[in-house]
Formats: C-alpha cells, sequence, structure tokens
C-alpha cells in the first residue's frame, strides 16, 4: 500500500472512457500517480433485466439473456436452459446437447479473444487487437450461419434450439479451426513474450487464493490464482463429462500467481482447450435427432426453485429461478460472474500506479452489460 | 431416434397388441406414446409387421439413467443439508425455522452471523465460497433473503433462507465473512429494501441514489418523475 505523502486527489475515470471497457465510472483516490482507494459506480447500462423477467413468459427471458453478456450471449443462453431444463425435468436428445457445447466452445474461444486483444490494446499493442478480431469475426460468420445474427442469437431454447445445423457446418468449423490454431501461437507469440507487455503485467495486481474465494471471483480470474476449478470438470453439467481437456491454472510463469500476465496467459490457454474440446464435439456429433424434439408445448414448470451454474467465458453463470406454478417466472435471479470481479478491484487495486489500475482492470474481463443487468 | 427408444416402443407396441393399452397411455414421453400408437395403427391395418417380443431392462430405458443421476444429486443435497441441520442444532437450538430440509434451510435472523461464522470455520463443512445471495418477496409481508452456500474443499453446497416481515426488514449482514456479501447485500438492498445491519457501506448499487422505493417488491410502485423526467409506466402484459 502506497503511504500518502501529499495532498489527495479524486479523479473519475469514465464513465465513458475506453478503458473502463463500457459505461463504468471508477472514482480513484490518488496522491501523485499512486492509487489509494478505487470505488466503482455502476448502473448505467441498467436495463431492469430482472424486473422485466417477472412480466414476461419464459421463452421471452431468453433475449434477455443474450442481452446482459453481449460478448457471450451463447453461453447465457446455455445457462438459463440448463437451469430451465433441471426445474422441469427436460432431457435433450444428444444431437443437441452436442450443438450445444460447440456453440458455447466457440463463444469461449470468440469472447477470449476479444478479452486478449483489448487487454493488449489497453496497454498500448493496437496490432494484436486487429489480429484478434479479424479470428473472432470468423466464429461470428459461423454464428450467422447457424441462426442468422452475429451477436444477440436467441439460439438455444428450453427443450431443444431454435435451428438444426446448417449443410457445410461440420466442414466449415473444421476448416476455420485448420486456419485457427496456427494464429493462436502468433497471438500468443505477439503479446504474451512481448517484453513491454510483461513489464505492465507480471507481478501487478497480484490477487491470492483465499482473496480470489473469497470474493467469489471465478472462472479464468479464479484459476489464474492457481485454483484448479472448472465447473465443466468439478461439477459436469451438460455433457462436458465426456471430452477431454485440462483446466490450465496460472503458474506464476513471468511473475507471482495470480499477477495480471497469468490472468491474461490463463485465456490463450484456455482457447487451446475450447479448440480441442470443439474438435471432439464435432468428430462425433450424432447425424440424426430432431432439435425440436423435446421442446415443451407450453412452459410451465412446477412450484419451487433451482438454483443451476455454468461455467462461461467470465466464470460461473448462476441463474436462481423461483416458479409458483404459471407461465411467468416468480423471481429470477442472474448470478453475474462479471460483477463478483469486478468487486475485487479495490482490493487488488489499491497501491498501484494509474496506469497499472487500469491493467487490472482489463485483466479482470468485465463486460458492463453483465454486472448491471 | 436412438435405438432404447425403439426398444421401448416396440415393447410399448406389443403390450398395446396384447390388449393393454393403458400402458401405452400411461407413458411419460409424448413422442414414444404418439410413435407407438401410429406403429399399432399400421399394425392392425396390415402395413407393419408386429415387432419381435423383447424383455429390456430398466437401464435401458432412455429415461433410466437421468432418473438415477438425479436420485443420486437428491440424496447427496439431501446429505449435506441434513449433516448441517444436525451440526446446527448441537451448535445452536432453535434457530431452525422448517421441518422439512429437502431443499433448504430456513433459520431466524438473529444469529445469523454468529452461524455463518460458525458455517466457515467449521471444518467438516467448510462453506468457503458464497455463491449466490439473492432477495425475494414471498408475499404476505414476508421477504426473503437466500444463500446458496458451497464448498471449495468438499464440494457441496447447501441452501439457506431468512424470513423476515416488511416493517421490519433487518438481516445481520456477513459481508465480514465473505467478503462477495457486500456487493450482493447492497443489491438487494437496492432491489428489494432488505436492511443488512452492520454492512459498512449500504448503499444503492445499480440504480441511482435518489430513487424511490424497492422495484422488486411485488407492490412496487414507480414514481411519478425523476428529475423532471416522466417516469414510464410499465405495461399491462405485452404485445
Amino acid at each position: 500500500m502506497g503511504v500518502v505523502h501529499g495532498e489527495e486527489m479524486v479523479l473519475n475515470i469514465g464513465p465513458q472512457h475506453p478503458a473502463t471497457h463500457g459505461v463504468l465510472r471508477l472514482q480513484v483516490r490518488t496522491d501523485g500517480e499512486v492509487v489509494s482507494k478505487i470505488t466503482p459506480y455502476m448502473g448505467y447500462l441498467h436495463r431492469c433485466f430482472e424486473k422485466h423477467c417477472e412480466n414476461v413468459t419464459y421463452e421471452q427471458v431468453i433475449p434477455f439473456t443474450d442481452r446482459c453478456d453481449y460478448l457471450a450471449s451463447m453461453s447465457m443462453n446455455f445457462g438459463y436452459v440448463v437451469a430451465m431444463e433441471r426445474l422441469m425435468d427436460i432431457k435433450v436428445n444428444e444431437r443437441v446437447e452436442y450443438i450445444r457445447i460447440i456453440m458455447a466452445e466457440l463463444q469461449r474461444i470468440a469472447s477470449h479473444l476479444l478479452c486478449t486483444g483489448v487487454f493488449g490494446l489497453d496497454l498500448g499493442a493496437f496490432t494484436p487487437f486487429l489480429w484478434a478480431l479479424r479470428d473472432r469475426e470468423r466464429i461470428l460468420d459461423l454464428f450467422e450461419l447457424t441462426c442468422g445474427a452475429r451477436l444477440l442469437y436467441n439460439y438455444m431454447w428450453v427443450g431443444g434450439l431454435s435451428h438444426d445445423l446448417p449443410v457445410g457446418f461440420v466442414e466449415s468449423t473444421f476448416k476455420f479451426l485448420d486456419y485457427f490454431e496456427p494464429k493462436i501461437d502468433e497471438l500468443e507469440n505477439i503479446l504474451a513474450h512481448n517484453k513491454i507487455l510483461v513489464e505492465r503485467s507480471a507481478d501487478i495486481g497480484v490477487m491470492p487464493k483465499d482473496i480470489a474465494i473469497s470474493y467469489g471471483v471465478t472462472g479464468p480470474n479464479l484459476r489464474a490464482s492457481g485454483v484448479k476449478w472448472d465447473l465443466r470438470k468439478d461439477d459436469p453439467y451438460s455433457i462436458y463429462d465426456r471430452f477431454e481437456f485440462d483446466v490450465p491454472i496460472g503458474q506464476g510463469l513471468k511473475g507471482t500467481v495470480g499477477d495480471c500476465w497469468d490472468r491474461f496467459y490463463v485465456r490463450i490457454l484456455e482457447i487451446r482447450e475450447s479448440v480441442k474440446i470443439v474438435r471432439q464435439a464435432l468428430a462425433s456429433i450424432p447425424k440424426d435427432g430432431d432439435v425440436h424434439q423435446s421442446l415443451p408445448k407450453k412452459i410451465r414448470p412446477p412450484k419451487g426453485s433451482v438454483y443451476a451454474r455454468t461455467e462461461t467465458p467470465r466464470g460461473d453463470l448462476g441463474y436462481y429461478i423461483e416458479s409458483d406454478g404459471s407461465p411467468i417466472p416468480y423471481r429470477l435471479k442472474m448470478r453475474s460472474p462479471a460483477f463478483t470481479a469486478l468487486s475485487v478491484l479495490d482490493e487488488i487495486g489499491g497501491g498501484w500506479l494509474l496506469s497499472d489500475v487500469l491493467a487490472i482492470l482489463g485483466s479482470l474481463d468485465i463486460v458492463l452489460g453483465e454486472i448491471d443487468r | 431416434m436412438t435405438e432404447n427408444q425403439q426398444k421401448l416402443i416396440d415393447e410399448l407396441v406389443n403390450k398395446g397388441l396384447d390388449g393393454d393399452m393403458d400402458a401405452v397411455n400411461a407413458h411419460q414421453d409424448r413422442m414414444v406414446r404418439a410413435k407407438a400408437k401410429s406403429m399399432i395403427m399400421k399394425i392392425q391395418k396390415g402395413i407393419l409387421k408386429r415387432p419381435p417380443l423383447k424383455k429390456i431392462s430398466p437401464e435401458e430405458v432412455p429415461n433410466g439413467d437421468i432418473v438415477q443421476n438425479q436420485e443420486k444429486k437428491e440424496n447427496k443435497q439431501e446429505s449435506t443439508s441434513a449433516k448441517v441441520v444436525r451440526k446446527l442444532l448441537e451448535k445452536f437450538p432453535n434457530e431452525i425455522e422448517n421441518e422439512e430440509f429437502d431443499s433448504h434451510i430456513q433459520l431466524k435472523p438473529d444469529k445469523w452471523f454468529e452461524i455463518a461464522t460458525w458455517l466457515k470455520s467449521e471444518p467438516e463443512l467448510f462453506f468457503d465460497s458464497l455463491q449466490c445471495q439473492m432477495g425475494i418477496d414471498v408475499q404476505d409481508d414476508i421477504l426473503e433473503s437466500r444463500y446458496n452456500l458451497h464448498s471449495m474443499k468438499h464440494n457441496h453446497y447447501v441452501e439457506l433462507r431468512i424470513a423476515v416481515s416488511r416493517s421490519n426488514a433487518k438481516i445481520p449482514s456477513v459481508e465480514k465473512i465473505w467478503r462477495v456479501a457486500d456487493w450482493f447485500e447492497r443489491e438487494t438492498y437496492d432491489m428489494l429494501g432488505i436492511e443488512y445491519i452492520g454492512h459498512s457501506d449500504l448503499r444503492r448499487i445499480l440504480l441511482p441514489d435518489d430513487w424511490e422505493g424497492w422495484p422488486l417488491r411485488k407492490d412496487y410502485q414507480e414514481q411519478e418523475t425523476y428529475h423532471g423526467i416522466i417516469v414510464p409506466k410499465m405495461k399491462e402484459g405485452w404485445e
């Protein structure tokens, strides 16, 4: 922690600032360049998601989930349908499960690409950002091919999917993966071992294990702190238990375990693991199976509640759904991973220079749509 | 269609042709039911041949494995819940309000801070992570605060609920035990107006500081204007 020597200054970063990744205002107390306290103010993007959900039917909730984390809409859809299917005791057929996993993992790659690219951008590297967006574009093309939308898909429905895979999807995806795998190495070489990036991120903003767990930090941020915890392995949902993949954790290769560099590097490793999963799923996807087979005519879950968690690119996404037996949710709460990740900022960001705080914020990979809901 | 499902349909068709149509009608899966009935019709018209008689074991029923999985899960959940209840009764008698512990444990608000401290420190339970905290308006003048706890070490879950009346909506804060509760409690305060006693910084988090009312209460009325801007009313029904 920095010692206050002179006069304190209060500085507002945002709400309109490229480094805050959306409309977020950080009120920082600084002494010269050293930051002593960070108070985040959010709610600028609050669209009353939970209140709206109490007025629409269960099917109509899905487009709202798209708009929460708009960089990983597939994963948000996935979490909701997993929760609903657990509540209503619906079993979907194999083909649907495989397609869902392929989509969720492609989405994870797209989201991590954007995160790593933007992290570079925050630290002054412009080229990798364009490379990452170029490759993300190809994934969005695949999504467009499948469901017509590039950003907000409304693709996964309770008990099925909106469309089956289009003709040629499997081949195009294999082609994309063949093209993409060498590009991961390129991205890693230009960013991860770049001297400027290492100097700017190694040993900065270290998040110890116990702090991370106490603050409810999950996903890549938690794994970067050295905790081997991944819902896909530790509490498998859907059919994740059938695939072979590793859970990368932060090892402090360039500095301390849990620093900004680890958080960034874990994401690059996760892209590789996701590629593995997509390959396995594409190779073994069943040929037959109607994606509309288990769609319920009317969604009326029994009275009761469910809390289901899934692993999105940003961490554990939980949906708590309370049903009173009517076609409208009584209460729906979304436990957002970025919300908890942002809450740790003051704890790990105090005592660093102002420019480091922006690096720490970038490494946490927050999406304001999901925080404000 | 999977092989198992085909076997199941064959069996149902055989039963139906032998006069036991109730077995077909009572089957849960709509698709299986429909397919079996259409097959029976076709066989009676002579278009199809009767499927060979086969016995299928219960494991092969398509829904069999999921049912078993669920039973396992429920058992696990129940055992964690039951374990927590057993230990709680030893340590804090008279704090549990419900009698069935299948899905959750209902607690009284008074000693919640002590119970939470104990839940986190007790080595056999070790709930080190607060997964989710949410508030809900459960009618009849009752607000509830619900906590989904998880232990990273033992990998078990439990759901706790604390109910308070609207007139005295006060619950001890657990912000100091699980740091994540800081923002969760602020959000619940923001949306439902439950006051967390002992919270160091209980302000609105998503709504502006000068917003009036608690939006997620079921009797919420929007304010007429906000800084001179007319607040749009929630439409009746959705088109």
